[in-house]
C-alpha cells in the first residue's frame, strides 16, 4: 500500500515537471542576485501577475548569471516579456544574442545605470526595450521638502558626475517652487567635504540626489555628522540613509517597484506596448526619523507626509 | 611625586607624524567606484547619528540649560569664557588674575575660588584639583575662537557630573576639526595694553581632520593690580573615523600663566610674579553599535604646575598681623624674612566607559563608570613633599523616559567612592511636562555631596620666625591647620522651571525657581592667625532666575537675564556671597553692509568680592559697546571689530583696591 502510494507521487511528481518543460512561461523574470531586495521586488511583481490571473507556472525566475550560462533554453522559446530586475540583470538582457524575441521591461534601477545598459548594449530605449526607474521625480522631491520643511527657502544639493545633469532641471522646478538653489560640485575621487562646507552655510536642507561619488559608505559619516551640527536636515533617497541619521527619505520599495512592473507587465500580456521613454515610480514611500526629527525640534509624521504628498499629486 | 612637563615640541612632532600615517591608511584603503546603480538605492548603511550622537532636547533636559553659541560668543566682544559666563543668570565673575585666573561662580563666591561647579572641556574634567579646588584656570585652557559652544547646566548637577558639580556644569565644546579646515588670525590691541593674538592651522580630508590653534591673551591687569597678566595656550585637536560606525578624537594641549600677585604696601602678600602651567592629552573612542546603542570610552591625564613663592619682610608686617598686641616692627630686624608660597603639582588621570542605548522608543537610558586618581603636592601648602593621593571610582545611570508623548522622566544617580572620603550617592528625579507645544513645565528634586578638597582637609601651613635683633629662640606660626574631621557637604536642591519656545513670535523664555539647602557647607575660620575648614551651619539659596531670548525686528536680537537670590547663611559674608538682584542685557543688530552693532549692560547690587570676607558695597554697572564690520577679499573673509568695555565709571573687582577700567579695543580677525 505504502509503495503504491509513493509510486503514484513519483509519477505525478514527473507528469508536472514533463509539463512544465513542454509549456513556454509568459513572464521570465531575471534578477541580478538573489539578494533580500531581488527577492521582494520578485515576490511582489509575481503577486501582481498571479492577481491579474496569471498562473505562477506562467513566469519563470532566474539570475542574471544562470541567464548568462543558459540564456534561452529551448523551453524559452516564446516568452511574451523579459523583466530584468536590477542593472546587471538588464544588461544581460540587453546584451543577450541572439536578440530576445520579446520585450524587455528594466526596473529597480536607477535612471543613468538604464541609460548606461543602453550605450554598452548599443541599443534605445523603446516599447520593446524598456526602463521603470527608481529615481523619485525631482518635482515630487521638492514637493515633499515644501510639504514638511515649510519655512526653507534655500536649498542645498550636491553634484556629482552622475547628478550634475540634474541642474537645470532642479533649477527650474526649485524656482516654481520658491526655493534658492546652494550647489556645490564634487568631482570624482574628492573629497565631499569642500563643497558640503560651502553648501551648509547657506543651505537649510540638504537634498540627497543619488551619485556614488558623492553619496556613499565612506562619506556617510562626515555628511550626516557636519549637517547634523550645522543643524541642516538631510531629505535622502533611501530609508538606509534615514536609518543611518538622515531626516526623511523618499524612495520606492522593491516590493512597490515590483507592483508596478507587476502591472506593466499584465498590460504587455493584455496587448499593450510599454512605454517608449522609462518611466519613474508611480508609488512612494516616506521614511522620517523620529529621533532626529525630535533633535532638530521637528515633528514629522511619515504616513501624514505620504497622505499629503499623494494628495497634491492627485490634484490637477 | 616627579613632575615631567610634555615638551609641546616632541608633543607636536608626535602628533603630527600620526596624523600623516594616518592619512596614508585611508589613502590605501580607499575604492575605486562604480557608477550609480540600484544598491545605492538598495544597500544598508551603517547608523551614524545614533543614540548618543543625538543630544537632548531642550525642553526634555534635566534641568535649566544655557547656551551660549559661537555667534554669541563673537558678537559679545568677551576675551575669555569667565567675561563671557557675565551672560548667565545667576553668575558671578571677576577679572583679576589674583586666584591664579578670573573667576566665574554661581550662587555665590564664597571664596577666593570656584570650587563648587564642574568645568568640563570636551568631556574631560579641567576643575583644578590643586589649591582649594578650582574652575578658574582651566577656562583659559582654550581659545574662545575654537569654542563651538558653552552649555552651563544651572543648577545642582551631581547625580550626571559628580561630586564637583554640587551647584552646576560648564560644559565647553570646541568646534569640530572639520569645521575649521584652514587658517585663521587675530589680532587684539588697545587700551590698557590689550594685546591678544590667536593663529589656527586646520588641515586634513574626510575621515582624518587636525586642528592647531595658539592664543595669548595679555593686559595690564585691573587698575590697583600689581603686575600684567599674560595667558597662553596651544590645543591639538584630531577627529578621526577608521570606520564609519567608529569615532576616534585626541586632543592635546598645553597652557600657562604669568600674572603678578600681592596687594600694595602688604608685606604679608607682597608684589611678586607667579605662574601656573598645566598640560593635558585626551583620547575618545566611540562606536556605534546600531541605531539604538552606543559605547563610548575615553582617558586623559592633566597635570598642573604652580610656582609663587615669596619672602616676608617680617618686619614690614602691620602691628597685630602675627599676634593682636605684637608689634613685629619692634622685634625683627630689616633683613628678617620669611619664605612663603603656594607652589606645588598635581594631576589627574581618568579612564571611563559609558554605554548609551534605547530600550524602546519611549526609554533612552545612559549608564557607564569611571576611574580617577589626583595627585596633588605642595611642600607649602601641605607642610611636607607627601603627595596627597586620592583614587575615586564612580557609576552613574540615567534613563529618560517618555511616559506620555507629553512626560518626560529624568531619573538617575551616581555612585561615588573616594579613597580619602568614603561613600556617597547623588540621586536626581526630574519630570519634564510639555503642556503645550513650545511650553514645558519642569519640576524635580537632586541631591549632591562634595567631599572636601585635599586643601580643605590636610592644608598645614607654619612658617617658624626667627629675629635678628632679639635673641628668642625661633617662634613657630601655624598659619593654616589640617581638618581631619571635615565631612562632605551636600546640597538638596528643589527647582520649578518653565521653558518656551515661540518660534513664530521669536521668543525663548526659561524660569528657574529654586531652593538649594546647604547641609555642612565647607567654610574657612581663623583662630588668630590660624586657618581652618568647619562644616558650618545649614543653610538654603532660594531665588528666582529667568533668561529671555528675543527677535523683536529683523536682524535685531535681545538676551535678557535676571537672578534674584537669597543666601540665608548666617555668616555675613556668605550671605552676601551673591548678590541679591543681578540683571544682565544683550542687544545685537545687524546694520547694513552686515555691520553689527552689539550692547551689554550688566547691572548687579552689592555682594561679597570673590576674595572673600569683604562686602562690595559699590555693586556692578558695566556697559560694553562692540561694533563688527565684516571684511572680505576674495575667497577670504576676515573682521575688523571696536569693542569699548565698561563705558561708565570704574567699578570694583575682587578686592576694594582693584577696579575694572574702561577698555577699549580692536580687534582684526581674517580667514582663508
Amino acid at each position: 500500500m505504502r509503495f503504491g502510494l509513493r509510486c503514484l507521487l513519483l509519477g505525478l511528481c514527473l507528469c508536472a515537471t514533463a509539463a512544465s518543460v513542454r509549456a513556454a512561461p509568459a513572464v521570465v523574470i531575471v534578477s541580478s542576485d538573489a539578494s533580500a531586495a531581488y527577492a521582494e521586488a520578485v515576490q511582489a511583481l509575481v503577486g501582481e501577475l498571479v492577481q491579474g490571473g496569471l498562473a505562477p507556472a506562467d513566469v519563470q525566475r532566474m539570475t542574471a548569471a544562470e541567464f548568462a550560462a543558459a540564456p534561452l533554453p529551448p523551453s524559452m522559446s516564446t516568452p511574451k516579456l523579459f523583466i530584468a530586475l536590477g542593472a546587471q540583470a538588464a544588461l544581460a538582457l540587453a546584451r543577450a544574442q541572439p536578440q530576445l524575441p520579446a520585450p524587455v521591461l528594466c526596473a529597480l534601477l536607477p535612471r543613468s545605470a538604464f541609460e548606461r545598459v543602453l550605450q554598452l548594449s548599443g541599443r534605445k530605449a523603446s516599447a520593446q526595450f524598456s526602463g521603470l526607474v527608481l529615481d523619485q521625480p525631482l518635482g515630487r522631491q521638492l514637493s515633499l521638502v515644501r510639504l514638511a520643511l515649510p519655512q526653507t527657502t534655500h536649498l542645498g544639493v550636491l553634484l556629482g558626475p552622475e547628478s550634475k545633469a540634474l541642474a537645470p532641471t532642479l533649477a527650474g522646478l526649485a524656482v516654481a517652487r520658491g526655493f534658492n538653489v546652494v550647489e556645490a560640485n564634487v568631482d570624482q575621487n574628492e573629497p565631499v567635504f569642500t563643497g558640503l562646507r560651502q553648501v551648509l552655510e547657506g543651505a537649510q536642507v540638504l537634498l540627497a540626489l543619488p551619485d556614488p561619488a558623492v553619496f556613499n559608505a565612506n562619506s556617510l559619516q562626515n555628511i550626516l555628522l557636519t549637517s547634523f551640527r550645522a543643524r541642516v536636515p538631510v531629505v535622502a533617497f533611501s530609508p538606509a540613509y534615514v536609518r543611518a541619521g538622515a531626516l526623511l527619505a523618499l524612495y520606492a520599495t522593491p516590493a512597490q517597484t515590483g507592483q508596478q512592473a507587476g502591472e506593466l507587465a499584465l498590460g504587455v500580456l493584455r496587448g499593450r506596448a510599454l512605454p517608449a521613454q522609462p518611466i519613474e515610480p508611480r508609488v512612494f514611500s516616506i521614511s522620517v526619523n523620529a529621533h532626529v526629527a525630535r533633535s532638530l525640534d521637528l515633528t514629522l509624521d511619515a504616513d501624514r507626509l505620504t497622505q499629503e504628498l499623494s494628495r497634491s499629486e492627485a490634484r490637477p | 611625586m616627579t613632575y615631567k612637563p610634555l615638551r609641546p615640541l616632541v608633543l607636536a612632532k608626535c602628533l603630527l607624524s600620526l596624523s600623516l600615517a594616518f592619512q596614508v591608511s585611508l589613502q590605501a584603503a580607499e575604492q575605486p567606484l562604480d557608477g550609480l546603480s540600484e544598491k545605492d538605492f538598495l544597500s544598508d548603511m551603517p547608523v551614524i547619528l545614533s543614540v548618543s550622537r543625538l543630544p537632548q532636547r531642550l525642553d526634555d533636559t534635566p534641568g535649566a540649560v544655557t547656551i551660549l553659541d559661537r555667534d554669541m560668543i563673537r558678537r559679545s566682544g568677551a576675551r575669555d569664557v569667565a567675561d563671557l559666563l557675565r551672560l548667565v543668570p545667576g553668575f558671578q565673575t571677576s577679572n583679576s588674575f589674583e586666584g591664579v585666573a578670573p573667576l566665574a561662580s554661581y550662587h555665590g563666591g564664597f571664596d577666593g575660588f570656584s570650587n563648587r561647579i564642574q568645568l568640563l572641556i570636551d568631556g574631560r574634567s579641567a576643575y583644578s584639583s590643586y589649591f582649594i579646588g578650582n574652575v578658574a584656570p582651566g577656562m583659559q585652557a582654550v581659545a574662545l575662537q575654537d569654542i563651538e559652544r558653552i552649555e552651563v547646566l544651572r543648577g545642582s548637577n551631581s547625580a550626571a557630573y559628580g561630586a564637583r558639580a554640587v551647584l552646576g556644569v560648564i560644559n565647553i565644546v570646541t568646534r569640530h576639526t572639520g569645521d575649521t579646515v584652514g587658517t585663521r588670525a587675530s589680532v587684539t590691541a588697545g587700551e590698557n595694553r590689550i594685546r591678544d593674538a590667536y593663529a589656527r592651522v586646520g588641515w586634513g580630508q574626510e575621515g582624518a581632520t587636525y586642528r592647531l590653534a595658539m592664543d595669548r591673551r595679555g593686559d595690564r591687569g585691573l587698575a590697583g593690580e600689581l603686575g600684567a597678566s599674560e595667558r597662553d595656550n596651544f590645543n591639538f585637536r584630531a577627529d578621526l573615523s577608521p570606520d564609519a560606525s567608529t569615532l576616534v578624537q585626541l586632543r592635546a594641549g598645553g597652557m600657562q600663566i604669568n600674572s603678578g600677585r600681592g596687594i600694595p604696601n602688604d608685606a604679608g602678600n607682597p608684589r611678586r610674579d607667579s605662574f601656573f602651567s598645566s598640560q593635558y592629552v585626551q583620547l575618545d573612542w566611540s562606536r556605534s553599535l546600531g541605531q539604538d546603542s552606543d559605547l563610548s570610552m575615553t582617558a586623559s591625564r592633566t597635570q598642573e604646575l604652580y610656582r609663587d613663592s615669596f619672602p616676608i619682610f617680617l618686619k614690614q608686617l602691620r602691628p597685630g598681623r602675627l599676634r593682636p598686641g605684637l608689634n613685629p616692627a619692634l622685634i625683627f630686624g630689616a633683613n628678617d624674612t620669611v619664605t612663603a608660597g603656594f607652589g606645588g603639582t598635581a594631576s589627574n588621570d581618568t579612564v571611563s566607559v559609558q554605554h548609551t542605548f534605547r530600550a524602546n522608543p519611549e526609554l533612552r537610558v545612559v549608564w557607564g563608570g569611571e576611574l580617577r586618581r589626583e595627585r596633588v603636592q605642595s611642600p607649602p601648602l601641605y607642610g611636607s613633599g607627601k603627595v596627597f593621593e586620592t583614587d575615586f571610582t564612580r557609576m552613574f545611570g540615567n534613563a529618560e523616559w517618555r511616559m506620555r508623548p507629553d512626560l518626560v522622566l529624568n531619573a538617575g544617580a551616581m555612585a561615588e567612592k573616594s579613597s580619602d572620603s568614603g561613600n556617597s550617592l547623588a540621586p536626581r528625579l526630574m519630570l519634564n511636562w510639555h503642556v503645550a507645544p513650545g511650553h514645558t513645565l519642569r519640576a524635580g528634586v537632586t541631591r549632591g555631596e562634595r567631599p572636601p578638597s585635599a586643601l580643605e582637609k590636610n592644608t598645614s601651613i607654619t612658617y617658624v620666625l626667627k629675629s635678628s635683633i632679639f635673641p628668642i629662640p625661633p617662634i613657630p606660626f601655624k598659619f593654616a591647620r589640617p581638618s581631619p574631621d571635615l565631612q562632605p557637604e551636600t546640597v538638596t536642591a528643589r527647582e520649578l522651571g518653565y521653558f518656551a519656545d515661540m518660534p513664530s513670535l521669536g521668543l525663548g523664555l526659561d524660569v528657574r525657581v529654586f531652593s538649594e539647602q546647604m547641609s555642612g557647607f565647607v567654610t574657612q575660620v581663623e583662630e588668630g592667625v590660624t586657618r581652618s575648614y568647619v562644616n558650618g551651619p545649614q543653610f538654603s539659596i532660594r531665588g528666582l532666575e529667568y533668561q529671555l531670548k528675543w527677535r523683536p525686528w529683523s536682524g535685531a536680537s535681545v538676551g535678557f537675564n535676571q537672578a534674584l537670590i537669597d543666601i540665608g547663611s548666617p555668616i555675613a559674608g556668605e550671605s552676601n556671597a551673591a548678590p541679591s538682584h543681578a540683571t544682565t542685557l544683550m542687544f545685537t543688530q545687524k546694520l547694513p553692509r552686515d555691520v553689527e552693532l552689539t550692547l551689554i549692560h550688566q547691572q548687579s547690587s552689592q555682594a561679597t568680592f570673590q576674595a572673600g570676607s569683604e562686602i562690595n558695597e559699590q555693586g556692578i554697572k558695566r556697559t560694553d559697546l562692540r561694533l563688527g564690520v565684516p571684511l572680505r577679499w576674495g575667497a577670504n573673509r576676515g573682521e575688523l571689530a571696536f569693542v569699548v568695555q565698561n563705558v561708565g565709571a570704574p567699578y570694583q573687582d575682587y578686592r576694594p583696591i582693584f577696579s575694572f577700567e574702561r577698555r577699549a579695543y580692536l580687534t582684526l580677525s581674517f580667514e582663508h
